[in-house]
């Protein structure tokens, strides 16, 4: 069940899309996901699916893990879907029956709100399936470097998020280890009702916030060892660069969101 | 004498919660490192190894006395970074000394905060991953490799930074025999070819044996002070502050327990056999 967790994977290639400077493609990200919230007709909205699908082919992701990477979005679209076919009043009635009516505008509304959300998640995937998690905090850091002038702690947040990535297997490992050893003493984890599951999680979740207090405090230890003294006068190994790829992704980026926008400003 | 790490008169207590009186670690412990030397420090359990270990490089400050690291005093502030890019320390668990999710990321972070400069930094990182052998895994992710190779992985992050002096602080102890041996192999190359003084902290015997100077630590002070043959020979000191000489050692001791005295300085098991072999004919 923890093996799911696709957060944060990354999967290496040599693809256009891998070769993209991180930087390049958050920006892209953005860019893309503001043209998903302008989309509003089947126009758009195919243009954004076949920009989407166009990445994912470039990128040889396989498929099969973004869907599985869906499998915990499933209850959120499905009550999306289901409230925004409920709730939206509209004209065309096709279904009535007690207090439901279900009409023609309702069942468009929810079926593009599932896409804009299938799409927003699937375009995040690419992100981070294409990039390494260093080259996304790195990216990141040198986005949001400006603000350091506002005294934000632009180095220490990319650090922490770092950090967070590298430990996510660790923790997810040490989970499934406490949760053998559970079971091992007798716990039962999975009968139950909801909130005999929920108490059941308490002796996994306290031995687990125990050794990631006791990991962290080695962490800093090893950190300051290797002179880690916060990001000043800090270099990198690896310095970011645009090149003509970038160049070629913001052209793409830029025609794809002035179409979006010319598109629903003239109503399409 | 050329020193690496000196330690006169050290005193040193971990400080009480609130109203309980501190535990005193250290009242008078002098110890002096000889540079490019390769020193095993052993000790049982509580006798203040890894307190030791982390007075090397400024992580704790002497209560009383003084250590100096290459002829720098560790109580000085201004000379921290300086201290810490001279002893590298390599702790228990890798898992928790690995910093990046990607090898030479990893091995990297030492030389970056340094502020070396990227084109150097990539020549270092690719020399230190050469010289523990994990070049072809360098754009592995840590958590997938073995706890050898990601403990190799924790000592290439250290030397990459350069340093003088190297302190492992029980670096195989949540290791399998052949991690051990791969550790171990490359703690001594270093030792060797690189010129790095090595001080290895275990509680292994045979670990401590390739050493060229065991110092046994009991309650505090030094117990024992010499080369492996001199240290292990005294079987019944060891036993008393609860350690074990090295097997072969024990096996002679126990013939000469049983009235068939053999030499107490075979370390290995060819020298062990030979010896024995030479008491019977």
């Amino acid at each position: 069940m923890l093996k799911d967790i696709t957060l944060g994977q990354y999967f290496p290639g040599n693809s256009f899309i891998h070769r993209l400077d991180p930087r390049t493609k958050l920006l892209m990200l953005v860019v893309y996901i503001a043209a998903l919230f302008i989309a509003k007709s089947w126009i758009s909205y195919g243009m954004m699916l076949v920009f989407l699908i166009g990445c994912i082919a470039i990128s040889r992701i396989p498929p099969k893990s973004i869907v599985r990477g869906m499998k915990p979005m499933v209850v959120i679209l499905v009550f999306t879907g289901v409230l925004n076919v409920f709730m939206t009043a509209g004209e065309t009635v096709w279904v009535e029956f007690w207090i439901i009516k279900i009409t023609k505008e309702g069942v468009i509304r929810g079926f593009f709100m599932v896409m804009r959300i299938l799409m927003l998640v699937t375009g995040t995937f690419l992100l981070t399936y294409t990039t390494s998690p260093i080259a996304l905090t790195d990216g990141l850091e040198s986005l949001l470097s400006p603000l350091k002038v506002l005294h934000l702690p632009v180095h220490e947040l990319s650090m922490m998020m770092c950090i967070a990535l590298r430990f996510i297997p660790t923790l997810i490992e040490e989970t499934d280890k406490i949760m053998s050893a559970q079971k091992a003493r007798g716990a039962d984890l999975e009968n139950g009702n909801l909130m005999e599951k929920v108490k059941a999680l308490v002796p996994i979740l306290i031995p687990l916030f125990v050794s990631a207090f006791r990991r962290a405090d080695e962490l800093a230890t090893a950190m300051e060892c290797r002179c880690y003294h916060g990001g000043e006068g800090r270099t990198k190994m690896k310095l970011l660069h645009y090149t003509l790829l970038d160049m070629v992704a913001f052209f793409v980026g830029a025609v794809l969101l002035a179409a979006v926008i010319t598109l629903s400003v003239f109503g399409l | 004498m050329n020193e690496s790490i000196c330690v006169e008169h050290l005193n040193y207590a971990y400080p009480g919660v609130e109203d309980t009186p501190g535990v005193a670690v250290f009242t008078d412990l002098s110890l002096s490192i000889e540079a490019g030397s390769f020193v095993a420090i052993l000790g049982s359990n509580g006798c203040g190894k890894s307190t030791l270990a982390k007075h090397f490089n400024s992580i704790l400050l002497p209560c009383g006395g003084k250590v100096y690291v290459c002829g720098m005093d560790t109580s000085d502030d201004d000379l921290l970074i300086k201290i810490r890019r001279s002893v590298g320390m390599v702790f228990q668990n890798p898992d928790n000394q690995i910093v990046a999710n990607v090898v030479e990321e990893d091995v990297a972070f030492g030389p970056e905060n340094l502020g070396v400069a990227s084109p150097e930094i990539r020549r270092r990182v690719d020399q230190a991953l050469k010289q523990v052998g994990m070049y072809e895994f360098r754009k592995h992710a840590p958590h997938l490799l073995s706890g050898g190779q990601k403990q190799r992985i924790a000592i290439a992050g250290i030397i990459a930074m350069e340093p003088k002096c190297i302190v492992l602080d029980e670096p195989t102890a949540m290791l399998d025999p052949r991690g051990r041996r791969e550790v171990m192999e490359t703690v001594m190359e270093l030792n060797r070819n690189k010129d790095i003084t090595v001080v290895l902290i275990t509680h292994h015997m045979d670990e401590a044996a390739m050493a060229q100077r065991v110092v046994v630590l009991h309650k505090g002070s030094v117990a024992a002070d010499g080369t492996p043959e001199q240290v292990f020979s005294q079987v019944e000191l060891l036993h008393r502050i609860g350690l074990a000489a090295p097997e072969t050692v024990e096996l002679c001791y126990e013939l000469g327990q049983q009235g068939i005295p053999v030499p107490l300085d075979c370390l290995d098991i060819e020298r062990c056999a030979q010896a024995i072999y030479d008491r019977m004919t």
